[in-house]
């Protein structure tokens, strides 16, 4: 029982859609716009559809969707699986639409008899859900589920005429505007260096701000200091703000409300100091400083100089 | 020619006086005329006795001198009137009596004194208090009172040296002693006519010239004292919301926007300062002086006042903040209430403070950023910190505490923790303390635990009046339901705003502060501390205790059994703030530290503990310490009772065992 | 300009999560509520963008009766009038959700007129199903732009602007448009006390839509293991230090 899989350009999270795909049956087709990935086929993918068509070099989520339709069409799969990206949810959520069928966004497993796993609160509540129709659609929770290889070959890669519509293209990029960032991104860093209400001020962010130019990390901070005014909404990390995957992510002063852990539990490590040894994010962190952000946060910097320049 | 001077002076003085009473009568109505004994005895104690004046020692009995002064002499401007149409006459009765010439030599050169005395302080000393005092009017001021006495001492000289003086000479030391520099000729003739008509000249100008001046105060002090607050110190004055659109208009804005006891308040400024002396925020270098402040507000009412009385086309009063007074001057205060102490004429600043605040908040959406999300999540999770209310009596699990479901009888006294002690961990420690006690003394109490909400009290001193009043409905109705008559609060903010406030709303208990009432258990022999301590222990009085609700013996009871009190110099009613009232927990602080400037003063007294009764103190100055590096301890009262009692040992009052029955 | 703004209720949760014993939903009893965030933006956008250009702001919600208060909360932010579906509180699925938005918006536009805009949030705080605001748009045939962050109408057509990596992706809708919003879209603002209380009083219609059968059924809610996990204590106060930067080295991110 085939299945469909959307590949979106430079996104591993795609990778990690791959393998709930492989558990929802094969052979795996995959679907992606410009490029051919033939490393695909490390990850299970037997065919790579290309779709080619000049008014495609700009994203259009109704356009990949009807291409999705097309291929749903012709290879009749058992499901449609994408990864819970921005862009993977708009785009199963427009074929869900066309087709008048449910869609499950972010899940993290599948079971029997049409049942998943989804994510609810960003992560911090699961749901069982059954989806009720012949074809699933569903989309994967980003940082949840591994990306793994299997004993797989090269794929095959197809081209698809896809017969478009111009009114697809409706809603379209028609422009990007490059935004001058000083620094690392918060999406991008290995390390990232939080700062919650516990950092007191605009100013108190000033020694995360200096520990973060010993790691390259990116500073990020809770909802609480976005809503003062200390720092911008693009530095928040959380359910509605941005959800950062580090290596490792420091919790300062940042009491770990559900909505906030929604933002980074995709970290691989979590440090969290605060001053109250009953703060919930200790339940989430792997590791726990209990003390003064403002004693310790430069106690850390320091040792880190001394063991940076030995 | 009397009558003619009489008659400009009047009519200059009453003029002002008119336009001076219409000015305050454009303030908004607020109920004053009720409680009338207390009122009274505000006057006769405040005003005839000067008891606040004499806070401050020499400055009160200089001014005491030159009030009392006064009030003896008032009889000799008659005195002087008559006699300076008649020069053979004078008051019936009263101007033959050798007692009342002994009184008035004695007053006048009283009076005197305390002229040079202020003289001395203001030209020698230069206390910072007149910092932004109008000093020059004050010099005249004391000039012509200067004047005034010296013109009656020698108008009495020289009448005795003619043999004109209706009473006996021997009774007015000091007039008979000036007498011997006149002779009775005839220069004396025209001096002693010179002098009357001097002094009475002096004494019709400083009427006219009274109603321009600072000095106003001599007419409205007596008025403000008696309208100044009879209820609770600690209690604001609700407002009422049910009102019609035109009537949507909330806090003062613009001065027609202030009560007419607010503005009388600006009229009876004397620009003294003691209350910018003891603003701590004054003192910490920030803008705010609450001197200053009244100052502004008056010379915005006497802008505009006249204007609007006027009816002058078109014209809109300008609003208050930042007209009159910056932002900083409004979000600077921490409703501490030391200027209110201080003040001797009975002006009200922190009301002041509030109705600014309360539009502010209410009316423009205009606030410190930081506190946002202060209001937002005692509005949507019922309290300050934002955390689910599900979680309010986590602290209290392992404790075995009964937590009072619906419909379950009251206890005896309900344990009101407060926010402060069921989310932050320093402040949660008195609540486990608390609780350890009351059981281990066997009272029979309960907590709400998540039917707990906010008392509303940030909302309130922040200026939301509004979101104030709708916790105050909610928590009144979950109380009187249950059926609760005694509320013991750990928080002097709750304990001020259960106890004080929210009879305005329907809910009337009897509410201790735990101090009071664990005082209350060691003196009945309930809790039996250790004895022979000798920790050194500094106490620190919260202002919502000490100086808005006067609970300042208990706190030191249990100090005292527990170790050895140091005292700080200002304490009790004169307590300096730790800097979290008026809802400063929840703003950055912009220029100096309040809270460090208090933990100096407990440094200094080199003691080892620092003592509270209250969470947010106990945060701000063990934020104080830190950020300053001494090693003081700062503990809440309640925990230094129970580590003593768990020192004493004795099984019958260990803690954490099982309930005594 | 004519716009609607769908919103929800949902609960403040704080750091735990506390499910009913039929595991069905959330223990909400004694916690907070208030708008989901996104479109607690969405609320502000709408109400800047009728200020700007004139015009009327309607508050749609499909939730409990409790709900209303959500609907009066955005009527003091500026919203003119609210409609409220009322349910008896059990949740319904995306394409129920849907479904009953786009019949009351035909009843709405049939009886006053079509809605230039219609705001919903990117995905609901609770169940994040991402979909309702797309189903919406193609049921009434619009375009719809999703995640926005930044929106500006002129002439009939509305910009659009999403953050992506590296800067932002412009669109441009014709009206009548569908857009989807997130929070950082702009800083709802503190009503003020005349504006909470002129809420009051605002027109707010109640319907009682019926519920379909859901097609992405819940089965039941589970709360993830691993919450209430402890973590390491590596050490109290500065002297914690040399420990943090072992752990660091061990990840290799120093």
């Amino acid at each position: 029982m085939p299945v469909l899989a959307l590949i979106e350009p430079n996104e591993e999270l795609s990778l990690q859609a791959l393998s709930l795909a492989r558990d929802l049956g094969q052979p795996i087709h995959a679907f992606a716009v410009g490029e051919a990935h033939v490393e695909l086929g490390a990850y299970g993918v037997q065919t790579v559809h290309v779709a080619e068509d000049e008014r495609l070099s700009a994203y259009a989520p109704a356009a990949w969707a009807a291409c999705l339709e097309q291929l749903i069409d012709r290879i009749e799969p058992t499901a449609v699986v994408a990864a819970g990206t921005s862009r993977g949810n708009e785009v199963l959520g427009h074929l869900a639409a066309r087709r008048n069928l449910p869609f499950a966004a972010n899940c993290i497993a599948v079971g029997s008899e049409g049942t998943v796993t989804r994510v609810r609160w960003g992560g911090s509540l699961l749901e069982e859900a059954r989806i009720d129709s012949e074809l699933k659609i569903l989309s994967v929770a980003p940082h949840m589920v591994e990306a793994t290889t299997v004993n797989g070959g090269v794929a095959n890669v197809e081209t698809v005429q896809a017969n478009l519509d111009d009114g697809e293209f409706v809603v379209r990029v028609i422009e990007h505007a490059e935004t001058r960032s000083a620094g690392i991104s918060l999406a991008e860093a290995k390390v990232v260096i939080s700062g919650g209400r516990g950092v007191g001020s605009a100013d108190g962010f000033g020694m995360l701000e200096e520990l973060a130019g010993l790691l390259n990390a990116a500073v990020g901070c809770s909802r609480v200091v976005t809503m003062a005014g200390w720092r911008p909404h693009t530095d928040q990390v959380g359910q509605t703000g941005t959800k950062v995957a580090p290596d490792l992510y420091i919790a300062c002063g940042i009491s770990g409300a559900t909505q906030h852990i929604a933002g980074c539990k995709g970290a691989k490590k979590i440090l969290a100091i605060n001053s109250d040894a009953e703060a919930p994010i200790l339940a989430s962190a792997d590791y726990a400083v209990i003390g003064d952000l403002a004693e310790v946060v430069p106690a850390i910097t320091a040792e880190l100089r001394k063991a940076q320049s030995s | 020619m009397l009558a003619a001077a009489l008659a400009v002076s009047g009519t200059l003085f009453a003029r002002r006086a008119k336009l001076l009473v219409a000015l305050v009568r454009l303030g908004k109505p607020v109920e004053r005329f009720d409680n009338v004994p207390e009122r009274v005895k505000n006057e006769a104690v405040i005003v005839l006795g000067q008891r606040k004046l004499l806070q401050r020692l020499v400055p009160g009995l200089i001014h005491a001198a030159i009030f009392w002064g006064f009030l003896v002499l008032f009889p000799t401007i008659v005195m002087a009137m008559i006699g300076a149409v008649d020069k053979e006459a004078t008051l019936p009765w009263l101007g033959h009596q050798g007692w009342f010439a002994f009184m008035i030599d004695l007053f006048a050169v009283m009076v005197l004194a305390g002229v040079i005395g202020a003289a001395i302080i203001r030209k020698i000393q230069r206390p910072a208090r007149f910092e932004g005092s109008h000093l020059g009017e004050a010099d005249l001021i004391l000039a012509l009172i200067a004047g005034i006495v010296t013109t009656l001492l020698l108008w009495h000289a020289s009448r005795i040296a003619l043999g004109l003086n209706e009473w006996p000479e021997g009774a007015s030391p000091v007039s008979n002693a000036l007498s011997g520099l006149f002779g009775d000729g005839d220069v004396t003739q025209v001096l002693e006519r010179v002098f009357v008509w001097a002094h009475i000249l002096i004494i019709l100008s400083f009427l006219a010239y009274l109603p321009h001046s600072k000095h106003l105060h001599i007419a409205t002090a007596a008025f403000n004292v008696y309208f100044a607050r009879t209820r609770a110190r600690g209690r604001l004055e609700p407002l009422r919301f049910d009102v019609p659109e035109e009537e949507m208009r909330f806090g003062a804005g613009t001065a027609p926007d202030l009560t007419w006891k607010q503005t009388l308040d600006t009229f009876s400024c004397t620009e003294c300062g003691r209350c910018q002396d003891v603003c701590p925020a004054w003192a910490t270098g920030k803008e705010l002086s609450p001197k200053l402040l009244i100052m502004a507000l008056r010379d915005q009412v006497f802008e505009e006042g006249p204007k609007l009385i006027r009816g002058e086309d078109g014209f809109e009063p300008s609003p208050l903040v930042p007209n009159a007074v910056t932002d900083n001057v409004v979000w600077d205060c921490v409703t501490c209430g030391a200027c209110v102490r201080e003040c001797p004429v009975s002006i009200e600043h922190v009301d002041h403070i509030i109705d600014l605040r309360r539009h502010l908040v209410m009316m423009d959406s205009s606030f410190p950023a930081e506190s946002e999300q202060m209001l937002r999540d005692v509005e949507r999770a019922s309290n300050p910190w934002g955390k689910p209310q599900t979680e309010r009596a986590d602290w209290a699990a392992e404790l075995g505490v009964r937590v009072l479901e619906p419909g379950e009888p009251a206890p005896e006294v309900l344990y009101w923790v407060g926010c402060a002690a069921s989310f932050d961990e320093r402040a949660r420690t008195a609540a486990e303390s608390t609780a350890k006690l009351l059981k281990a003394a066997g009272v029979d109490f309960a907590i709400l635990g998540p039917r707990e909400s906010c008392t509303g009290d940030p909302a309130r001193r922040i200026g939301n009046e509004y979101l104030f009043q709708a916790h105050a409905e909610q928590n009144v109705s979950t109380l009187n339901e249950a059926g609760v008559t005694k509320i013991v609060a750990s928080c002097p903010h709750c304990f001020n705003t259960l106890g004080n406030e929210y009879p305005d709303f329907g809910g009337n208990y009897e509410v201790v502060h735990h101090s009071e009432l664990l005082a209350d258990l060691m003196r009945d022999g309930r809790l039996e501390p250790a004895s022979g301590n000798d920790q050194t222990i500094t106490y620190h009085d919260s202002c919502y205790l000490a100086r808005h609700n006067d609970v300042k013996a208990d706190p030191r009871a249990i100090v005292e059994a527990v170790g050895m009190p140091i005292e700080m110099e200002r304490r009790e009613e004169r307590t300096f703030c730790c800097g979290a009232g008026g809802a400063h927990m929840w703003m950055e602080e912009r220029a100096g530290a309040i809270n460090e400037e208090r933990v100096r003063e407990a440094a200094d007294t080199g003691a080892e503990t620092l003592a509270v009764a209250c969470p947010f103190c106990t945060v701000m100055l063990d934020d104080g310490v830190k950020a300053r590096g001494d090693e003081l301890r700062v503990v809440d009262v309640s925990t230094l009772l129970a580590e003593s009692l768990d020192a004493a040992g004795d099984d019958s009052s260990r803690l954490g065992g099982p309930l005594p029955d | 300009m004519r716009i609607l703004v769908c919103v929800k209720r949902v609960p403040l949760t704080g750091g735990k999560m506390v499910l009913t014993a039929d595991e069905q939903a959330l223990e909400t009893r004694h916690l907070g509520f208030t708008i989901s965030p996104h479109e607690e933006c969405g609320v502000e956008e709408a109400v800047r963008l009728v200020e700007h250009h004139g015009g009327e702001v309607t508050v749609l919600t499909l939730g409990p009766a409790e709900a209303e208060e959500q609907i009066r909360d955005s009527l003091a932010n500026g919203g003119d009038r609210g409609v409220h579906l009322v349910t008896g509180g059990e949740e319904w699925d995306p394409q129920a959700t849907a479904a009953a938005v786009v019949e009351t918006v035909q009843e709405e536009e049939a009886a006053g007129g079509g809605f230039d805009l219609i705001v919903f949030g990117n995905e609901s705080a609770d169940a994040g199903n991402y979909q309702v605001g797309i189903r919406a748009a193609y049921a009434l045939g619009r375009p719809i732009a999703t995640g926005l962050k930044g929106l500006s109408v002129e002439d009939g057509r509305a910009r659009c602007e999403q953050e992506v990596p590296g800067g932002r992706d412009i669109y441009e809708l014709p009206l009548p448009a569908v857009v989807s919003v997130l929070e950082g879209i702009n800083l709802p603002r503190y009503p003020s006390v005349p504006a909470k209380l002129r809420a009051r009083s605002k027109p707010v219609e109640s319907r009682s839509p019926e519920r379909p059968a859901p097609k992405l059924e819940k089965l039941r809610l589970v709360v993830p293991p691993g919450q209430g996990k402890q973590a390491e204590i590596l050490g109290n106060g500065p002297e914690a230090a040399p420990a943090v930067v072992d752990v660091m080295r061990d990840l290799g991110v120093t």
